[in-house]
């Protein structure tokens, strides 16, 4: 299968004067060309900090990234600004969080998008770019009075709706939305996901959803990676892990999300809060909230173990699980892709 | 923008109204009075001094001087002066167009000057040369205009003899076409500097921090993510957001301009309104100096009312 994505042992420090903040630790995922991988974790877990730093759109002076970042032929970590200029955008695009701020107050919705058109197209005809937009608007649901009309004048959601819109202007490989569909309401959301998924058959698109929000990742993803405090807890398809979870963040998380199925089901959460990112941890950094926490977890960090082929989860509690166990399953994950 | 231009003119009007108000009472209700200038120290004759009263307007009351000054005003008479004994208007008009040569040049070099070393200082934050920016611009923004302006003229005038140091022309020579307004342009030099000096400080510090906020923007990050070329991003979205509060302190700062220049006419002698004032307040002329001031208030609304209007087309958050 073709990798879209690679990260290796990647790292993302923030630097501060007095303090170093440890937002993104060792991450090693793969993404598959067609994926569609949701990102979860809890408010302040490192999901946004780990986009931007693929983006390389942190400010270098006091952030930190180390390992790799393999996408389109390229270690992202180390290329240059030139070389990132060419992919940005038209193989590489982001729906931010904060989109009620990502636009220009002082410009036309239009104007802005015919600029980011013509980034890449430089000398594109003013009807080919109004097609395009008109197009991109019809698909997130959007009437083409918006070209005309300033930031200001349109809804959260709306916004929302345009950032979305303009993602999609040069068919990226890959899309990340980072909190995309938050302002809107579930009709809404439902139908862009719809269309984008729709759209995702017919171009290929590979997406990266960061989200709070399971239920999205549950209609819109095939994989899953959880967050926790910068690290990766556990790893696989959307179908095994919600049916299934093994970490117990992972369990804890499904835990605290009213069924869908509408029955009455106490809903536990997971009491505590985030560790402190500016400090190192020896052992099993969820330690602290884990109710299943064993003496080895204070320790040592649990190191990765591999479920199945695309199934992986860190924690102590699946270490049994041993070599040759795990070599087995890897082998069975040779027989699978002969 | 229709509706916000004309109510921001009606706004601008009623500006003017208040303070022509304010101006009629706080005149008349400073002591000293016009009459006993012109009657000079030592002659009390009552019959005179009622009969200068009555030439003057002094004997009606004073809501009805109020009503006939607003009437005349309206009309553009503006009454007569007591020391020149002159039409106030045409005195003023004389020496407006000085200040206004002094005022305007000072104040679109500063802005000028002043944004775009705010603008390379933001661009190379904690350089050298936006240290060296940053530091002389408080040095002149903590010295006083005059003391400035004196300064300068002991450099330019006295020592090294560059530069001539008072007027707009030399009286001394009839120059003709060219020569005569190069000989004028010399004359504004240090004046000019002087206001141009004090006034960069401002532009600068408004334009750098106001950029380096611009460019912490979320929106900033978005136009870096799609690839878009710092330059561009720079030239189109940094500046048209940034230049909106340059505009706004451009505004007031021309309000003190066009007061505080008086001062500086002073120093430099220059033929302007400044030194018509100052003749003015020692002499109790209270038509000329009612006559000031109104202009000046006219002159600030006007120029607040158009930065308004430049400042609402530049941002769309303003209209209605
Ligand atoms: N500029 C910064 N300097 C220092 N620490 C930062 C900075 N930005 C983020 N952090 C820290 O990094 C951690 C991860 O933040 P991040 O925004 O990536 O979380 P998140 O998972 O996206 O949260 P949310 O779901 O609320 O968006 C947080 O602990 C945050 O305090
Ligand atoms: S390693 Fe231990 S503490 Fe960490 S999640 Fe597993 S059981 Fe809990
Ligand atoms: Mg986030």
């Amino acid at each position: 299968m073709d990798k879209v994505l690679e990260l290796k042992d990647f790292n993302v420090t923030y630097k501060n004067k007095s303090k170093k903040v440890y937002a993104v630790k060792d991450i090693n995922l793969v993404i598959n060309k067609g994926d569609s991988l949701g990102i979860v974790g809890e408010s302040g877990s490192g999901k946004s900090t780990l986009a931007m730093a693929l983006l390389r759109l942190l400010p270098e002076k006091n952030t930190d990234i180390n390992g790799s970042s393999n996408f389109a032929n390229m270690d992202l970590v180390q290329a240059s600004e030139k070389e990132l200029k060419e992919i940005r955008w038209k193989e590489l695009s982001v729906v931010f969080q904060k989109s009620m701020n990502a636009l220009s107050p002082v410009h036309r919705i239009g104007e802005q998008i015919e600029d980011i058109y013509r980034v890449h197209k430089p000398n594109a005809r003013k009807d080919e770019i109004l097609d395009r937009i008109k197009a991109l608007l019809k698909l997130v649901n959007l009437s083409d009075r918006v070209i005309k009309m300033y930031p200001h004048e349109l809804s959260g959601g709306m916004l929302q709706r345009v950032a979305i819109a303009i993602s999609l202007i040069h068919d990226p490989k890959l899309l990340i939305m980072d909190e995309a569909t938050t302002a809107l309401d579930v009709v809404t959301q439902g139908q862009i996901l719809a269309e984008i998924v729709k759209m995702e058959q017919t171009l290929d698109v590979t997406r990266i959803m960061i989200t709070h929000d399971i239920s999205v990742v549950a209609t819109t993803c095939n994989k899953i990676a959880v967050l926790y405090a910068g690290e990766l807890m556990e790893v696989g398809y959307v179908k095994d892990i919600l049916k299934d979870p093994k970490h117990p963040y992972t369990k804890g998380l499904l835990a605290s999300i009213p069924s869908l199925s509408g029955e009455k089901e106490t809903l536990t959460g997971i009491p505590g809060h985030l560790p402190d990112l500016s400090q190192k941890y020896e052992g099993c950094i969820f330690a602290p909230r884990c109710k299943f926490a064993m003496e080895q977890c204070e320790k040592s960090k649990p190191s990765e173990v591999q479920l199945s082929a695309e199934n992986r989860v860190w924690c102590h509690l699946y270490s049994h699980l041993d070599r040759d166990e795990q070599l087995e399953s890897r082998e069975d994950l040779v027989e699978v892709n002969r | 923008m229709k509706k916000y231009v004309t109510k921001r003119v009606l706004m601008g009007v009623l500006t003017i109204f208040v303070v022509f108000t304010i101006n009629f009472l706080i005149i008349r209700l400073a002591p000293g009075s016009p009459i006993s200038t012109i009657m000079g120290k030592d002659n009390d004759d009552p019959l005179l001094r009622a009969a200068l009263e009555a030439k003057y307007g002094f004997d009606q009351p004073l809501i009805l001087q109020y009503f006939i000054y607003l009437k005349n005003a309206f009309s553009g008479d503006l009454g007569l002066s007591i020391i020149y004994n002159k039409e106030v208007l045409s005195i003023i008009s004389e020496r407006l167009l000085p200040t206004l040569l002094l005022v305007l040049t000072a104040a679109l070099l500063a802005v000028v000057i002043g944004t775009f070393m705010g603008m390379y200082a933001a661009k190379h934050e904690g350089s050298r040369v936006d240290v060296f920016f940053s530091g002389i611009s408080y040095m002149f923004n903590s010295m006083p205009a005059f003391w400035l302006g004196l300064i300068l003229i002991i450099i330019f005038s006295s020592v090294l003899g560059l530069l001539p140091s008072y007027g707009m022309i030399n009286s001394r020579t009839s120059l003709t076409g060219v020569d005569y307004y190069l000989d004028v342009i010399r004359h504004m030099i240090l004046p000019v500097s002087t206001l141009v000096l004090v006034e960069i400080p401002i532009y600068f510090r408004i334009a750098k921090s106001s950029i380096v906020q611009t460019l912490n923007e979320d929106f900033i990050v978005t136009l870096k993510a799609t690839g878009m070329s710092e330059r561009k991003i720079f030239n189109k979205y940094v500046l048209r957001n940034a230049i909106l509060p340059t505009i706004t302190i451009f505004g007031i700062s021309m309000g003190y301009l066009i007061t505080g220049v008086a001062l500086i006419e002073i120093v430099f002698a220059w033929p302007g309104t400044g030194d018509l004032m100052l003749t003015a307040i020692n002499q109790r002329d209270y038509p000329t100096l009612m006559g000031i001031y109104l202009i000046m208030s006219v002159s600030v609304a006007l120029v607040m009312v158009v930065v308004d209007i430049i400042y609402a087309t530049l941002d769309p958050r303003i209209r209605f």
